[in-house]
C-alpha cells in the first residue's frame, strides 16, 4: 500500500509514516518521539492535521467492515490487478 | 485557528475541526434513533473496554473467530447480542461476515438484536474511534465520556431501505423518503456514505466529524488546492498506511 518509493516521494513521508506506525502500535515512548519529529519537520498545524487523518482512517474502517459495503465499480476496476496479485478476492464471506 | 492544550502546550487546531469534535461528543451522549443517550454511552464504554477482553484476544489470535467460545469481559448491561457486536466491531472487524451479522439480527443463539440497533452501534463505534484516535495521536489521554442527555430514540426506520448493497440494509439516494433525514446532498452517496444509512442520522453523525478529520467529498480530488496544513500527497500517504495497518481494503 505504501512502499518505500511512495514514502520517499512525499515530503517528510518518513516522519509521517513513523507517526502512523507509532500510533497504531500505541507504545508511549515511540509515539512521543514520532510526535516530536513531525512537529519539528512540518510544524504544529501540520501535526494536528496528520493526527486528524490518522483518526479518520482508523474510524472509517469500522463502517466499511461493520456494514460489509462493497467496493464501487470504479474502484474495483482500478484495483483489479493489485487484488489479483494479493489474492484478496479469496477472502470473501 | 483555535488552540488545543496538549501536555502543557497550545497547538493550533482548525476551528471547524474543534467544533465538530465537540458536536460529536454531544451526539454520542444524545438520544439516537434506536438507542437512548445512556445506552449510546454504554455502547461507547463497552467499546473502550473490549480492547482488553480475553475472549476477543483469543478469537483474534485464532485462525477462525468462531472456534473460541466463552463470555466477553463486559462492563455494561447491554443485551448479549449487542455486546457481541460491539466487541467484534472493535477488535476484529475485518473478519465480520454477513452470516455473523444475520446470526445476531435474526436471532441465532442469542436474543435478537434489531438490524437498526446493530447499524447504530457501528455508527457510535466509528465516531468514538475517530475521537479516541485523534486524542491518542495528539498525545491527549482518553476523554471521559460525557453525561447522558435524556430523551427517547426517534425510532424512525426508512421505508425505502433494502438489503441489496451491503451485509446490512441501506438506503439508496433514490429511495430517501420525505420523512427521512437525507445526508447525501451534504456528504455524497458513495458506498461508504451508504454503509450506516439504515440509520440516516448516523451518516450525519460520522461524516460531519470525518470531513473535518479528513476532507469533504469534493475536496478529495481537488488537487489544485490544499485544504489542510499537510498536502494531498501527505494526507493520502497517511490514509493509505493507516488503512493498511487496520486491514481496511475498502
Amino acid at each position: 500500500m505504501t512502499d518505500q518509493g511512495a514514502v520517499n516521494s512525499v515530503p517528510h513521508g518518513e516522519v509521517l509514516m513513523a507517526l502512523v506506525e507509532a500510533v497504531h502500535v500505541g507504545e508511549d515512548a515511540a509515539m512521543a518521539e514520532a510526535r516530536r519529529a513531525v512537529r519539528e519537520a512540518l510544524g504544529d498545524a501540520a501535526f494536528v492535521d496528520a493526527c486528524a487523518t490518522i483518526a479518520s482512517f482508523s474510524a472509517v474502517v469500522k463502517i466499511a467492515d461493520g456494514a460489509g459495503i462493497p467496493l464501487e465499480d470504479y474502484k474495483e476496476e482500478a484495483t483489479r490487478d493489485m487484488r489479483a496479485e494479493l489474492s484478496i478476492n479469496e477472502f470473501q464471506s | 485557528m483555535m488552540e488545543i492544550g496538549v501536555a502543557g502546550e497550545l497547538l493550533p487546531i482548525r476551528e471547524s475541526l474543534a467544533r465538530e469534535v465537540e458536536v460529536a461528543w454531544g451526539r454520542l451522549a444524545s438520544p439516537g434513533t434506536w438507542w437512548t443517550g445512556s445506552e449510546r454511552l454504554a455502547i461507547a464504554a463497552e467499546a473502550r473496554h473490549a480492547k482488553n477482553c480475553p475472549l476477543c484476544q483469543q478469537r483474534k489470535a485464532a485462525l477462525s473467530p468462531y472456534t473460541a467460545a466463552g463470555e466477553h469481559d463486559s462492563t455494561s448491561d447491554l443485551p448479549p447480542a449487542a455486546i457481541e457486536a460491539i466487541h467484534r466491531i472493535v477488535t476484529d472487524a475485518g473478519r465480520i461476515t454477513e452470516r455473523w451479522i444475520l446470526s445476531l439480527i435474526e436471532g441465532g443463539e442469542m436474543p435478537v438484536l434489531e438490524e437498526t440497533g446493530y447499524v447504530e452501534i457501528i455508527g457510535v463505534i466509528a465516531v468514538l474511534t475517530g475521537l479516541d484516535k485523534l486524542y491518542q495521536a495528539l498525545g491527549l489521554p482518553p476523554r471521559d465520556l460525557p453525561g447522558a442527555i435524556a430523551g427517547e430514540p426517534s425510532r424512525q426506520r426508512p421505508q425505502g431501505a433494502k438489503r441489496n448493497l451491503a451485509y446490512v440494509s441501506t438506503l439508496a439516494p433514490e429511495d430517501v423518503g420525505p420523512e427521512d433525514p437525507n445526508p447525501y446532498p451534504v456528504h455524497g452517496d458513495k458506498n461508504i456514505h451508504r454503509g450506516v444509512s439504515l440509520v440516516p442520522q448516523e451518516v450525519f453523525n460520522f461524516f460531519d466529524l470525518d470531513v473535518e478529520l479528513y476532507l469533504k467529498d469534493h475536496e478529495i480530488r481537488d488537487f489544485e488546492h490544499d485544504f489542510r496544513a499537510i498536502s494531498h500527497a501527505q494526507i493520502e500517504l497517511i490514509a493509505g498506511r493507516t488503512s493498511a495497518l487496520n486491514g481496511c481494503y475498502y
